[in-house]
């Protein structure tokens, strides 16, 4: 497991992590739940759900004011406060005063997001509506492009570097993932700050035309999640000199574009190139984590990693439960690698997959540090 | 970086999907006469605006032109998207059948995806409530469709479908990425470059911000008033430059370099700093000083600002006397995600055909815009390094440097 990284260093390492998520802001809140093992409370026929069965995961009292306090929150997106409270925990949390005064023009940022659906409805509509078509609200124009959340945390934080937004879907935490990547190895940046997240909205939920029907197997899936994970991917020398600990090595990202309707082709091809160019084979993986998708695309990823790994494989990092997260999905599914707790002695591979019902699909592979330095 | 010096990224095939040319060929003839693609808006309703030019795409034969893509599957950017695609791997002598053998990316930008359908389907719901949704319209709302469809298209599946979504700089983004995909060998070929379609929300958010030109965009001008909204795709096929001499592709130019950064500075007001410091990441990874630059093809928007900013920024990349500074969205207009790619296309035809394309609709440079537009006519040239800049809101800068390629050059493109 000692493959070079893209270009021949050594793989980046996540060294931070933190979460927003139906279980509470922060880490702890998300670790605590998966360490418990709690179903997530579901809020079944909220207001904004578009069918009465639909179940609703949301962010318990999540409001940008509360959260973040009065100043630069007053017309700010539900995507971007989770972003902005996110990374807030992730650079506090961080011992270093690079990130803190001067490092700002060596930090990326890359988010994976749809953005603000619901802005971009209301938008339409009240043009639309209006008495005269330009009737509409400036001040929710720059949350109507996905970009947004990206930009609020370089101005939150001052970072000047690279600044990326992906809108992929529910692959699209690992393309987020393997861009930052290639940031690194192109030496663009020394960290980056990488991460998904989605907000729900009732427009969101009727504009998602793969989501499960109700009654359908698979229950995960079945509801509407929000929030999402961001992390710290640092290259691995640079994490090594300083305070913080390198959780997890990110080895490869793999990705396939499927045909219409063959997903089990499209996830088998990513999952062994990712493995086999990470130096591994599929009995040597530890945990493999699937996204957990709604339908057809959910049971094909499901049968693969069936086929591939052993039961227990499938069953060490359980899925958050916290419904249909859209970009953030495979956010989570990391953050669920890190929640469970660390090995005591030897490294452990761990293969996260996701599909995304419009044809993609994802494998990253990464390996779990052991306690401590190792 | 470790080891040995990245590999040279170099641009073998071009598509594009324009108000004023669809097709290389004719893009290259439209560039050279100094087109303008500004018309009267009819894709969407405009009634009870006081003025709603753009730059639309005049409808084609989708089906003529593709060749696995169902046009009623997809949405409107999407098919620009497959459409320029297509014309890229066919400019570059390549067959499906020998991209489908290698590894991968498609990298589309893009500012609104699938807006087009999303306003079709506020439409839908306002006038027959939820159910009256069309199913198929929902489809295609998803940004990520546009890289799919380009994978699609071409029957790709070892491939990396990435959508960026970094607005007005996203072209510039998705190229810079396929560099560095490229540069580290992770891929052996990447179909970069951006899509955006016209829509009512893109329009009206422009609009009600005052950015909008009552009749024609006119970049650097004194009496400039504003950009004018546009629709578009362009995409470049970019290899390793040994393989593509091997195969004995013709080399249209090289990609040198390319930075991208962040102002941190204002949601929508541009900061001339983070755009200086661009530029000179920019041309420091392409290895070249300012005085090897020929020609900038500038953001250019053509509102008070935006020039105001980036000429202030040119000045003191470039000193007292920059290289001529073009903005092609006199013609082109506005295409939001598409908006580097096309001019980045333009560049290296620029470079490849010993021009350079003018700044149109120009009276009087202003004074704050002390640069050489080349105004209304396109000049003779020997331009061999370009620079191309792509800004957007969120301070989302991103830079690209085009050159000749010593061995292929303009002979032979």
């Amino acid at each position: 497991m000692s493959r070079a990284g893209p270009g021949g260093g050594a793989p980046p390492v996540v060294s931070a992590w933190s979460a927003v998520s139906c279980f509470g802001i922060g880490r702890s809140a998300f670790t605590a739940a998966m360490a418990g093992g709690a179903r997530p409370p579901a809020v079944a026929a909220a207001p904004c759900a578009p069918r009465p069965d639909d179940a609703v995961y949301p962010v318990p009292s999540f409001d940008p004011r509360a959260v973040l306090g009065r100043k630069g929150t007053r017309t700010m997106d539900r995507v971007s406060g989770f972003a902005v409270a996110a990374a807030r925990e992730l650079l506090g949390g961080t011992p270093d005063a690079s990130l803190d005064a001067g490092g700002g023009d060596r930090t990326a940022v890359v988010l994976a997001t749809a953005g603000n659906p619901q802005a971009m409805r209301d938008f339409t509509r009240a043009s639309l509506t209006a008495a005269k078509p330009f009737h509409v609200d400036p001040a929710v124009i720059p949350s109507g492009v996905p970009n947004c959340a990206a930009g609020l945390v370089a101005i939150w934080n001052g970072l000047t570097g690279p600044n990326t937004t992906i809108n992929t879907g529910r692959a699209a935490a690992l393309n987020a993932v393997g861009h930052a990547r290639r940031l690194l190895v192109a030496g663009r940046a020394d960290r980056v700050i990488v991460g998904a997240f989605e907000a729900h909205s009732a427009t969101r939920a009727r504009l998602d035309p793969h989501r499960a029907q109700p009654g359908e197997p698979g229950a995960p899936g079945t509801g509407i999640g929000e929030g999402g994970a961001v992390f710290l991917l640092e290259n691995a020398a640079a994490c090594g000199e300083g305070p913080r600990e390198p959780l997890l090595d990110v080895l490869h990202v793999a990705h396939r574009t499927g045909a219409p309707d063959d997903f089990a082709a499209a996830v088998r091809g990513c999952v062994e190139e990712a493995l086999d160019r990470s130096g591994l084979h599929p009995g040597q993986v530890w945990a493999a984590r699937g996204s957990e998708c709604a339908g057809e695309p959910g049971r094909q990823e499901r049968r693969v990693l069936a086929e591939l790994f052993a039961p227990e494989v499938c069953d060490r990092v359980r899925p958050p439960g916290n419904g249909d997260t859209g970009s953030a999905v495979a956010a989570f599914q990391i953050a669920a690698a890190l929640a469970v707790p660390a090995p005591p002695d030897a490294p452990v591979a761990i293969a996260v997959t996701a599909v995304d019902p419009g044809g993609t699909a994802a494998c990253a592979v990464l390996r779990r540090r052991p306690q401590g330095r190792a | 970086m470790t080891g040995a010096a990245p590999a040279r990224v170099v641009v073998t095939g071009m598509g594009v999907v324009s108000s004023i040319a669809l097709g290389v060929t004719e893009y290259l003839s439209a560039l050279r006469a100094g087109r303008c693609g500004a018309a009267p808006v009819s894709l969407f309703d405009t009634s009870g605006f006081a003025h709603a030019n753009g730059h639309q795409v005049a409808d084609y034969d989708y089906a003529a032109r593709l060749r696995r893509t169902d046009p009623a599957e997809w949405g409107r950017a999407a098919l620009f998207a497959a459409t320029a695609a297509r014309m890229a791997v066919d400019d570059a002598h390549l067959s499906d059948r020998a991209l489908q053998q290698r590894q991968g990316l498609v990298s589309i930008g893009t500012t609104d995806g699938g807006s087009h359908e999303l306003d079709l389907l506020v439409a839908q719901e306002i006038a027959g409530g939820h159910d009256a949704m069309d199913g198929r319209l929902v489809r295609q709302v998803p940004a990520g469709g546009l890289s799919v469809a380009v994978a699609r298209e071409l029957g790709l599946t070892r491939v990396e479908a990435m959508t960026v979504a970094t607005a007005c700089s996203a072209g510039n983004h998705a190229i810079g990425d396929g560099l560095d995909a490229l540069r580290s060998g992770e891929v052996e070929y990447a179909l970069c470059g951006g899509a955006d379609a016209l829509c009512r929300r893109n329009f009206t958010g422009f609009y009600r911000l005052g950015l909008v030109a009552p009749d024609r965009c006119r970049p650097f001008d004194a009496e400039r008033a504003g950009l004018l909204t546009g629709e578009g795709a362009g995409v470049l096929l970019l290899e390793e430059r040994e393989a593509a001499r091997a195969r004995g592709a013709r080399i249209h130019a090289e990609v040198l370099g390319y930075a991208t950064n962040c102002d941190a500075y204002h949601q929508l007001t541009p900061n001339q700093a983070g755009i200086r410091r661009c530029m000179r990441l920019a041309l420091d990874n392409a290895r070249v000083d300012p005085a090897d630059v020929d020609l900038i093809s500038a953001h250019g928007t053509g509102t008070r600002t935006n020039d105001a900013v980036e000429c202030g920024a040119i000045a003191e990349v470039f000193g007292g006397s920059p290289p001529p500074t073009v903005g092609l969205k006199g013609m082109l207009g506005h295409t939001m995600g598409a908006a580097s790619a096309l001019a980045g296309i333009a560049s290296v035809l620029a470079i490849g055909h010993g021009f350079i394309p003018p700044t149109v609709n120009h009276g009087r440079t202003d004074p704050e815009c002390a640069v050489d537009c080349v105004p209304n006519t396109a000049v003779a040239a020997d331009p061999r390094v370009v620079q191309n800049n792509g800004f957007a809101f969120a301070g989302n800068n991103a830079v690209v440097v085009f050159g000749r390629d010593r061995r292929s050059g303009r002979d032979a493109a």
